[in-house]
């Protein structure tokens, strides 16, 4: 196949994408041309490399294993599609510009903070995704042990987190913390993609209510948009929009949690991907973390609002969307 | 031809992201942490290979007006990861992006590296925007900063303590954690 058909195909699925798309959760993007585009994989499974590099506490093959388990954790969630194929070891480094998506361990001075994250090398022209990779910190302390252990990193936990971004998922917002001891700790989450790494030793492996709706709501097929409902509506302050406002459903049946932002100036939302039902909407200011780490910082994200709630208890409807749920929110 | 062609772009109109693991940061161990603390506007980004690699970074130029702690001269370039050469794009999720104009706050760390690094990746930079009712320059993220004694204190969303300072007021919060403690 030549490149200018890849590039003929290319265009062929986002129209055809284009128009069933969800403007919902958070989504990985960026910029092609004067539009945004979504980070995604058009065709299973993806195939990805390992490292062959062992470090402290974890093997290469332990690597492999759990990067495998993490990525079946993501092909459970029904009427998706998503599934992946281990490609083999390799001797290359992920951020290495190999035109293949390898995960694995390596070492950067400058990343002192972080322990691990997810890239992507797009070219800006055709929209066509060369790699994904995603980078583990090698100089944390790491475990692969079944039951993880204190004081080191669970390497499953975390490969969970960076396949849901290299799936396509950004960051949630579905977690507390605390401060102690002179540094900030996580008290709990209620999604695996929540940015901040829970104390080490901390397991956390499986997808929650949140996760399920983001994927969901990237590769969700027409069973899955039948069965579940959305809520729609828009944050105002003073009568304008709300950038950046964290909008959370709960379902008091079940308990769960599914959240998103509103995404432009005009203070738009959408929770998709929920189940049918009474819901409860709560919506927060962005003010305990760097918006950066959530939203493209294009538009002014405002911090500066008090938590507010719906003033009713809404009916989720299967396979519809709950319109105009406005929330009125003011300033600190 | 590339070995991945299944993975495609789908266009649609989401919002652009960015996604990482991170070990948090308090303020006050920012503070204490980052060896330098400026204050100025982006000069000039750009895109460059990145040494030993073939993924893109971004170098940012910084025109200092004030340093806060440390000095590193009149003008700072540092090195984020991800950026654009040409048609190619490298994402590092996680990590800022600047344009020129920018008004920043960065901490920064320098140690064993050719260029200086935002502390804490995204945690270290702080974006300065002019209120659009007051004009007055705000730090458009609010701090995060506990009392420091050993009673765990849970952080509230909404807290309406914690709101975007004035400028001044960030740079009074910097020079207090770093005063003496009889000072404070």
């Amino acid at each position: 196949m030549t490149r200018a058909i890849v590039g003929a195909v290319t265009v062929l699925i986002a129209a055809l994408a284009y128009a069933p798309s969800v403007d919902a959760y958070l989504k990985l993007g960026t910029r092609i041309g004067t539009r945004i585009a979504n980070l995604r994989f058009n065709t299973f499974p993806v195939r990805y490399f390992v490292t062959n590099r062992d470090v402290p506490g974890v093997t290469a093959p332990q690597l492999q294993q759990s990067v495998d388990r993490a990525f079946a954790s993501w092909s459970a969630i029904p009427n998706t599609g998503v599934s992946a194929q281990f490609a083999g070891f390799t001797g290359t480094s992920p951020l290495n510009g190999d035109n293949a998506n390898v995960i694995g361990f390596t070492t950067r001075a400058d990343l002192d903070r972080v322990l691990g994250s997810t890239s992507f090398t797009v070219d800006t022209v055709s929209g066509e995704i060369l790699e994904a990779d995603i980078f583990l910190n090698s100089t944390f302390q790491w475990s692969a042990a079944a039951g993880g252990e204190p004081g080191r990193h669970d390497v499953e936990s975390i490969a969970l987190h960076e396949i849901g971004h290299l799936l396509g998922l950004g960051h949630s917002m579905l977690g507390e913390t605390e401060l102690a001891g002179g540094g900030r700790r996580v008290l709990g989450a209620e999604a695996v993609m929540f940015p901040i790494a829970f104390t080490a030793g901390t397991i956390n492996r499986s997808p929650r209510a949140d996760d399920i709706a983001g994927l969901s709501d990237i590769y969700g097929n027409d069973q899955f948009r039948k069965a579940t409902g959305s809520i729609s509506g828009r944050v105002t302050k003073n009568g304008a929009g709300v950038a950046g406002a964290h909008v959370v459903a709960f379902n008091p049946a079940t308990g769960k949690l599914v959240a998103t932002f509103t995404l432009s100036e005009d203070g738009a939302f959408v929770i998709a991907g929920l189940e049918p039902g009474l819901h409860l909407l709560r919506v927060e200011p962005l003010d305990d973390a760097d918006a950066a780490s959530f939203l493209e910082t294009s538009f002014a994200v405002d911090t500066n609002f008090k938590v507010a709630f719906h003033n009713r208890i809404l009916t989720v409807p299967r396979g519809a969307t709950a319109r105009d749920v406005n929330v009125a929110v003011v300033a600190k | 031809m590339r070995r991945f062609l299944g993975l495609v772009c789908v266009l649609s109109v989401q919002v652009a992201l960015h996604a990482t693991v991170i070990v948090p940061i308090e303020f006050r161990e920012l503070v204490i942490a980052a060896p330098v603390i400026l204050h100025g506007q982006v000069a000039e980004v750009k895109g460059g290979w990145s040494d030993g690699r073939r993924s893109v970074e971004t170098f940012v130029t910084v025109a200092v007006a004030e340093y806060l702690k440390g000095d590193l001269g009149p003008t700072v370039t540092i090195r984020v990861p991800g950026g654009q050469l040409g048609r190619y794009r490298t994402i590092f999720v996680g990590a800022p992006e600047f344009q020129k104009g920018d008004e920043v706050i960065l901490f920064l760390n320098h140690a064993n590296v050719a260029y200086p690094y935002i502390f804490g990746l995204s945690q270290g930079a702080f974006r300065v925007l002019a209120d659009s009712r007051s004009g007055q320059r705000m730090v458009t993220t609010p701090i995060v900063m506990g009392k420091g004694g050993d009673v765990p204190e849970r952080i509230v969303r909404g807290d309406v303590t914690r709101k975007p300072l004035p400028i001044d007021g960030f740079r009074d919060a910097v020079r207090q954690v770093l005063a003496p403690r009889g000072e404070q």
